[in-house]
């Protein structure tokens, strides 16, 4: 049952007025084990400032979902362009979409025997190639800072979720509660080579050399379509800039185009020691279960979990309605040869029984970097 | 489940410990710092800015004062580590182990704990103390003699909303047409109510019980059980988020009190004037109104004007000093009569008693003053015993089913069950300590601060400012004459090198020590009597404290920071806690005029009702269910003293026949500011997803 799988995973970072739509789309094609979670994406407001003088920028926050699942690799595209359709992502400023490889390592029963997916295998493919992810874990109150770097240097409209971190607070009983637990999670998805400057740019506004502070890492994605309206206010052009952008992205088919990361940057990025061969091991399992699981992964060596919580979504007749409304994503990053005995640690602590419902997922961090002692 | 052995645990050491909890403590209690200076500060300034009086006992404030901080960031603490994830945890937990009966038996269980865990009787009885039997007698019975029954049937009204909220959560009802449902029936009782004599005192009551029900340790504790179980039930598209609860348990009471006052109705007499309330020929119809023969005759002695004890004492033998005489020497009687509470008695034996009475009571000095000024004392002991009980009783009525739900029915072992102990540990200290330093410093300040209100509209006495002028010669009297020729008697007095012109009065002339005791008044310091300045300057402090006070409740900040985690930030704490705390002070301005003018309560209530059930149809479900629920949330224990206080002060002054409505206009004005910044934000956001773009055009189809 455990030869790693690889699968599809896509992820929708949309408007919530959108969800519904995307919902009904994705069950029409047989998705029935969909997670999601609430999010909010923080764009730019300009408005004319007290007096008409010029112009005052602050953020609004935008409710979101974030939707994600798994589907068999040869449908990927076609059902990542169904999904953007029934939530006419084309138009942007309603959110972004994206697919990866991931691999299932181990997972319990019931998600063997996925429910076959009915998509028009010719849907034209709306994704585009040569993006990559920013993820970036901070203490709660940070996240907009960091959203603000991938919002000024126009990488994409970064969405905020909210998790909870446990690591080092854990080994210390009640001291504990000195330490926040409480996370919040930034992530934009950006071209693959402006990604790293932007990386280096959260690292830089977020402090994150320092002890403490965050935690910050960027993955491959196979196609997406990225949300680019980070702005919102008047308007003296024919066309905003972000709509020439994404036209030329349309158009290309990739984001090549589109670097603007110098030498200095690169320069400076060579000093700084980044975390490589790391993976992130997410472990999906039912709510209330995720800070027993981190424990006995904590105890295989696993420094520490990032769990963020989803609504489980799925058709009340489907046999995934047995897994329960609400589930907790436990994200460990840890060094690729750990995942073996991670995964015998949760599976000993009932990962996969029923009363978890547990499923593992790795996919391959490019770059990582954190504080490191 | 098999435990793996526990990870290596990091020593901390003491001198590392410390440098970890400094900065934890601190950055708490800035917190709730910055969430009660404004109040503070503002009582303080108003007070010696704007009434010009010294603070009493200032020190004993300010150590109260800070009783209230420390409190308070225990109890949000503990509330935060204890008492929320304990009650997430069981109602995440409940719905995968029993059914739906089972859960709404556990709900009403925890309604009625919950009514009796934190009592708002004795604030209500506080809030009716002007209450005359023979104006209001059905409200009288109430807060009197069945003051049991009515605790009861707001137990009830209770119970039944929590389980009306669960079992709305197991099936994603919307919460509006539960709203419309429920607000109708009130509307029309109230409308009815009106027009009854009797019933028209009740509705103050009803929606005051409405409005303090929902205490500090069970709104944060529903809370988070319906934030629990929602999570786990309902269909699972729908956003049903746990909020909800807290407005059934503000609307059910008010009906449970309607129908229990309609109920009573029947066998309570008329209201009638004084004299016939009294006379014997309506004994037995206005007896149902007390407890024994007894009760009616100290009540007639302390509480009725002179033509009421005329007429209930005229034929009894002995008249009113017979009783009192028996009163002051019967201990057990007095125990029965007045139930520990003797000042009142004191205070009438000293103000009309006969000398003889007097040596009977207070012995040898014969004026009791040294007796009653020890009982004003604290005794701190006392104090810390009674909130101590009184905190642990509150969370432990409350915890103690989940901890037997968690052990006897789910069987199963908690995780970092020592965070939730202490964290319950840390909400009894901060209760206690808390409700101490309420006690302490704010109640008082809040006191003399209301007491001294109504100097802005008319003449108050200053009561620390007793002098006695001792010997005074009458001769020095002399008489001022008003526009219509009525004449004044006034002296002048010599303080301080400077001469003021001192209304004189002849009651306060005692001819046999030859003192006169010169009562100094403030007011009315906006224009004259009665001014509309004044009244505005009351209408403005009532909108500022209630702005202030609300922004320090705890049950507010627990609500602001559970729909901010909810909404993942996109609905913040501060704004929740600002639109609320405006509509807290609009509602008591508001509160106040209706005192001041005697405005009747169902005129502003139906009209604001009706609008709000307006603004809920257009709002979104999302802030319908949070505006809703910060109505129950606003009335907490930093609110209510003071509000209570004020409303003492000015509706002992105009001489109202009952002071309760102002709690209820603070809650239907936070819901109308909070679904109107609703309102705002869906025009923001639904701008924000049609964006000023049309669909840009569609480029052509790539195939990777």
């Amino acid at each position: 049952m455990d030869d790693p799988k690889t699968l599809s995973k896509i992820t929708l970072m949309i408007n919530r007025a959108v969800s519904p739509g995307i919902l009904a789309g994705l069950k029409e094609i047989g998705v029935h084990d969909i997670c999601v979670a609430a999010a909010r994406a923080p764009i730019i407001r300009e408005r004319k400032s007290l007096f008409g003088m010029g112009t005052k920028e602050d953020l609004v926050d935008t409710p979101s979902d974030i939707i994600v699942f798994l589907v068999p690799q040869e449908v990927a595209d076609p059902v990542l362009g169904h999904a953007i359709d029934a939530g006419e992502l084309t138009i942007y400023g309603r959110g972004s979409a994206y697919s990866e490889d991931i691999t299932v390592p181990a997972a319990h029963e019931i998600f063997q025997e996925p429910s076959p997916i009915s998509v028009d295998l010719e849907k034209p493919d709306r994704g585009l190639r040569s993006l990559q992810k920013v993820c970036c874990i901070v203490q709660r109150g940070q996240g907009e800072a960091i959203a603000k770097v991938a919002l000024y240097t126009g990488a994409g409209v970064p969405v905020i979720y909210y998790g909870n971190g446990t690591g080092v607070r854990d080994k210390m009983g009640l001291l504990r509660i000195t330490i926040p637990a409480e996370k919040e999670i930034v992530v934009v998805g950006t071209t693959r080579h402006n990604c790293e400057s932007v990386m280096d740019l959260m690292i830089d506004v977020g402090r994150l050399e320092q002890p403490g502070k965050g935690f910050i890492y960027t993955y491959l994605l196979k196609k997406g379509l990225a949300d680019l309206q980070v702005s919102r206010g008047d308007r003296r052009h024919a066309a905003t800039m972000e709509q020439i952008v994404a036209a030329i992205d349309q158009m290309r088919g990739d984001t090549v185009w589109r670097r603007w990361a110098d030498a200095k940057d690169s320069a400076k990025r060579k000093q700084r020691g980044y975390l490589t061969g790391f993976v992130d091991l997410t472990l999906f399992c039912n709510a209330g279960k995720g800070a027993e699981l981190v424990d006995a992964a904590m105890a295989a060596g696993a420094s520490g979990a990032t769990i963020n919580t989803y609504r489980h979504i799925c058709p009340p007749d489907s046999p995934m309605a047995r897994i329960g409304l609400s589930r907790e994503a436990c994200s460990m990053v840890i060094p690729s040869e750990l995942v073996p005995d991670i995964i015998e640690a949760v599976r000993e602590a009932g990962a996969f029984t029923d009363q978890c419902f547990g499923q593992v997922q790795v996919r391959t961090i490019k770059k990582a970097f954190t504080y490191v002692p | 489940m098999k435990h793996r052995p526990a990870k290596a645990r990091i020593k901390v050491g003491f001198k590392d410990a410390l440098g970890m909890l400094g900065p934890y403590v601190r950055s708490r209690v800035l917190e709730q710092v910055k969430s009660v200076w404004l109040i503070i500060v503002y009582l303080v300034l108003f007070q010696t800015i704007v009434l010009k009086i010294p603070v009493a006992q200032a020190s004993l404030i300010a150590f109260g004062i800070g009783l209230v901080i420390a409190g308070l960031t225990f109890f949000m603490e503990g509330l935060v580590l204890g008492l929320m994830p304990l009650g997430e945890r069981v109602g995440m937990r409940l719905p995968q182990r029993v059914g739906l009966m089972p859960i709404v038996l556990f709900a009403i269980l925890l309604g009625l704990l919950a009514t009796l865990a934190e009592p708002a009787i004795q604030v209500l009885q506080t809030a009716g103390k002007s209450v005359s039997a023979w104006e209001a007698p059905l409200l009288f019975m109430l807060l009197g003699s069945h003051a049991q029954a009515l605790v009861l049937s707001v137990g009830a009204g209770v119970g039944l909303a929590v389980a009306l909220g669960m079992i709305r959560f197991y099936y994603s009802w919307s919460l509006k047409p539960l709203i419309y449902v429920l607000v109708l029936p009130l509307l029309l009782i109230t409308g009815w109510a009106f027009l009854d004599p009797n019933l028209r005192y009740l509705t103050g009551l009803a929606w005051d019980c409405g409005a303090v029900t929902t205490g500090p340790v069970t709104v944060p504790l529903v809370l988070a059980l319906g934030v629990g179980i929602s999570r786990m039930v309902g269909k699972s598209e729908s956003g049903t988020t746990g909020f909800g609860v807290v407005t059934l348990a503000s609307l059910f009471p008010i009906l449970a009190v309607f129908c229990l006052g309609i109920a009573l109705s029947g066998s309570v007499p008329r209201p009638m004037d004084e004299e016939a309330f009294f006379l014997k020929e309506n004994r037995e119809r206005v007896k149902v109104l007390f407890e024994s023969d007894d009760h009616m005759a100290a009540y007639a002695l302390l509480r009725a004007g002179s033509v009421g004890r005329h007429s209930f004492f005229a034929g009894a033998a002995g008249g009113e000093d017979g009783f009192a005489a028996k009163l002051a020497g019967n201990e057990s009687l007095r125990k029965a009569v007045f139930k520990g509470d003797e000042s009142e008695f004191a205070r009438w034996v000293r103000e009309h008693g006969s000398p003889e009475l007097r040596m009977t009571c207070f012995g040898e000095e014969g004026t009791g003053s040294e007796g009653a000024s020890a009982g004003g004392g604290m005794d701190v002991g006392r104090l810390l015993a009674e909130n101590l009980f009184s905190a642990v009783k509150a969370i432990g009525l409350l915890t103690v089913p989940l901890f037997l739900i968690m052990f006897v029915i789910l069987r199963e072992k908690m995780f970092r069950m020592d965070e939730v102990f202490l964290g319950l540990g840390f909400t009894v200290v901060g209760l206690c300590v808390f409700s101490l330093g309420i006690e302490m410093g704010l109640d008082r300040l809040g006191r003399q601060v209301g007491s001294m209100l109504p100097a802005s509209f008319q003449s108050v006495e200053v009561s620390q400012k007793h002098k006695e002028i001792c010997p005074f010669d009458p001769g020095v009297v002399q008489t001022a004459l008003t526009p219509d020729g009525e004449e004044k008697s006034f002296f002048f007095a010599a303080e301080g090198g400077e001469l003021q012109a001192v209304p004189y009065v002849e009651e306060d002339y005692d001819p046999a020590s030859g003192c006169y005791l010169y009562r100094e008044t403030r007011g009315p310091l906006f224009g004259g009597e009665g001014s509309l300045w004044g009244i505005m300057v009351v209408v403005l402090f009532a909108f500022i404290m209630g702005y202030g006070a609300t922004l320090a409740e705890p049950a507010l900040n627990a609500l602001g920071r559970t729909v901010e985690e909810l909404t993942v930030g996109t609905f913040r704490k501060s704004l929740l806690m600002q639109s609320v705390a405006v509509g807290v002070g609009v509602g008591l301005g508001v509160g106040m005029a209706k005192i001041i003018w005697d405005i009747p309560l169902a005129w502003l209530l139906i009209p604001s009702y009706v609008l709000l059930m307006g603004i809920t149809l257009i709002s979104t479900e999302e802030f319908v269910n949070v505006a809703w629920d910060s109505a129950g949330v606003t009335t907490g224990p930093i609110t209510v003293p003071l509000v209570l206080a004020m409303g003492l002060g000015i509706g002992s002054q105009v001489g109202v026949v009952e002071g309760f409505g102002i709690l209820a206009g603070a809650s239907v004005f936070p819901i109308l500011s909070v679904l109107t910044v609703g309102l705002y934000v869906k025009r923001v956001r639904k701008a924000v997803l049609k964006g000023d773009n049309d669909k840009h055009e569609e480029g052509p189809a790539i195939h990777g």
